[in-house]
């Protein structure tokens, strides 16, 4: 009686394992824990690179505060930057050098995206309007982002760019800007995220018009310059002012960035340990499995020799 | 050529005070922001007076100058604070002063050193290094103009601190 009832329980507990094996789709309990142990090793390397980039974070943030009034002369000669969300882009001028900033590294979350939907939009709305532009991109990812549809007209990429940038930098910048023809268009566009909080960032651009117009447009009028050549003092202030402003799209960007790592660092630790946590389970449940099947082996195999 | 456009300067200055005569009292201080890429050393400061190293010469901006954008050469900018005293002297290598018509001045320099920082020592050795490289410099090259700019640069801080460098 035990030995036909054994078997019996042997081969219902067999199928119901096996059936319980088809429909996790997972093999045996040393493959759940390897899968175990590699999500918590990508844990433990998410939430480190989250509280690196918390600490940069700070740095940046303090760079960002003395980047802000280091540059705000230029808002009375530029404008302030505006928003790129909803904006129509129509007070561009026929031909524009759009020069979006992006980063080099990846696992940032969506500020590259951000910047390259915006250029998208940016370009097919001034194609609209009947307008030129070309795009000189900073940053790996916005290069890498924006060549399949638009790489005929980027003029030239910046990459690994080495972060924290300086003013030096800016100033290499502005001098492959000026390489690749800033002169030749009617504005500069930098588009870049703003860093409003450790949560929040906006994409804003800025415009930068070189200085010109004759008699009644004549720039600065009220000003005296010093020295008396206007054209050339106006010239070297456009480059300056071109250098200060990118320093400063730089500074927002660069905290931006570090916010946004923070956050999709954040977001993959605590995905990671409900994966473990689920996986826990399974393990679990696939151990139990084993050991009911070690049981029943034993009992039929020691019932048998009863008989 | 300085001495008319000295007179231009102040002419302005003379007639608006001069008519302004019932009108609220003529500020006498002015508004300063000096700023550099990575420090903030005045932002929206009320001082009573700076002097400018403009390229064509110095310059003093008191509160109502007119309108100024002056290129900076590398020399001393001193500021002077309402509660008279010692003006504060600073170094810049050059940069760009703007100064608006309601007595706001911006300064931008990307880099400035307080005089009584700098080391006399260290500025002649870099002096005798910058001379040395523009000599080895292929005449005309970007290296020659480099070393030729440090050198005015290294010239102008030396005076700064009163050491004749040429």
């Amino acid at each position: 009686m035990a030995l036909r009832v054994a078997p019996a329980a042997k081969r219902i507990a067999a199928r119901g394992l096996s059936n319980f094996m088809q429909s996790r789709g997972m093999a045996t309990e040393k493959q759940i824990f390897n899968q175990i142990q590699s999500t918590k090793n990508i844990q433990k390397i998410t939430s480190s690179m989250k509280m690196v980039s918390a600490a940069k974070l700070k740095g940046d943030e303090q760079r960002l505060a003395t980047a802000i009034p280091f540059n705000s002369w230029t808002t009375a000669l530029c404008g302030e930057p505006t928003l790129v969300e909803d904006a129509t882009f129509e007070e561009l001028p026929q031909k524009t050098l759009i020069v979006p900033v992006t980063t080099d590294k990846g696992l940032c979350g969506g500020v590259n995206s951000f910047i390259t939907r915006g250029v998208k939009d940016c370009v097919s709305k001034l194609n609209a309007q009947g307008k030129e532009c070309d795009i000189v991109v900073i940053g790996d990812k916005g290069r890498g982002q924006l060549r399949r549809f638009h790489g005929d007209i980027i003029k030239r990429s910046c990459t690994e760019v080495i972060s924290p940038g300086t003013f030096s930098l800016a100033a290499a910048l502005t001098t492959e800007l000026m390489a690749a023809g800033a002169k030749d268009y009617d504005a500069i566009m930098v588009i870049y995220n703003s860093y409003v909080n450790a949560a929040v960032y906006k994409q804003r651009y800025k415009l930068i018009k070189p200085f010109s117009g004759e008699g009644e447009d004549e720039p600065m009028m009220m000003h005296e310059f010093e020295p008396d050549t206007k054209s050339e003092v106006l010239g070297d202030l456009y480059e300056y002012m071109l250098t200060s402003q990118v320093y400063h799209s730089f500074m927002d960007g660069a905290a931006a960035e570090q916010s946004s790592r923070m956050a999709a660092m954040e977001n993959a630790s605590k995905n990671a340990g409900e994966m473990i946590d689920k996986l826990t389970l399974q393990y679990n449940r696939a151990r139990q499995a084993r050991i009911t099947t070690e049981l029943i082996e034993i009992i039929s195999g020691a019932s048998a020799l009863e008989d | 050529m300085m001495q008319s456009t000295l007179l231009r300067r102040i002419a302005p200055t003379l007639t608006r005070r001069a008519l302004s005569s019932n009108a609220a009292e003529a500020s006498s201080v002015m508004t300063l922001n000096f700023n550099l890429p990575h420090e903030t050393i005045y932002n929206g400061a009320t001082v009573s007076q700076v002097i400018v190293p403009g390229a064509a010469g110095e310059y003093g901006v008191t509160a109502d100058h007119v309108p100024v954008v002056a290129q900076l050469k590398a020399g001393v900018l001193q500021i002077m604070h309402e509660s008279a005293g010692e003006p504060e002297k600073y170094f810049v290598p050059g940069g760009f002063s703007i100064t608006h018509d309601n007595s706001v001045t911006d300064i931008s320099c990307p880099e400035a050193v307080k005089v009584d920082d700098i080391d006399p020592a260290a500025v002649s050795s870099n002096f005798e290094a910058a001379r040395n490289a523009y000599t080895a410099a292929e005449a005309g090259s970007a290296a020659q103009a480099e070393a030729m700019v440090d050198m005015e640069v290294y010239r102008s801080m030396g005076s700064a601190v009163g050491i004749n460098l040429s």
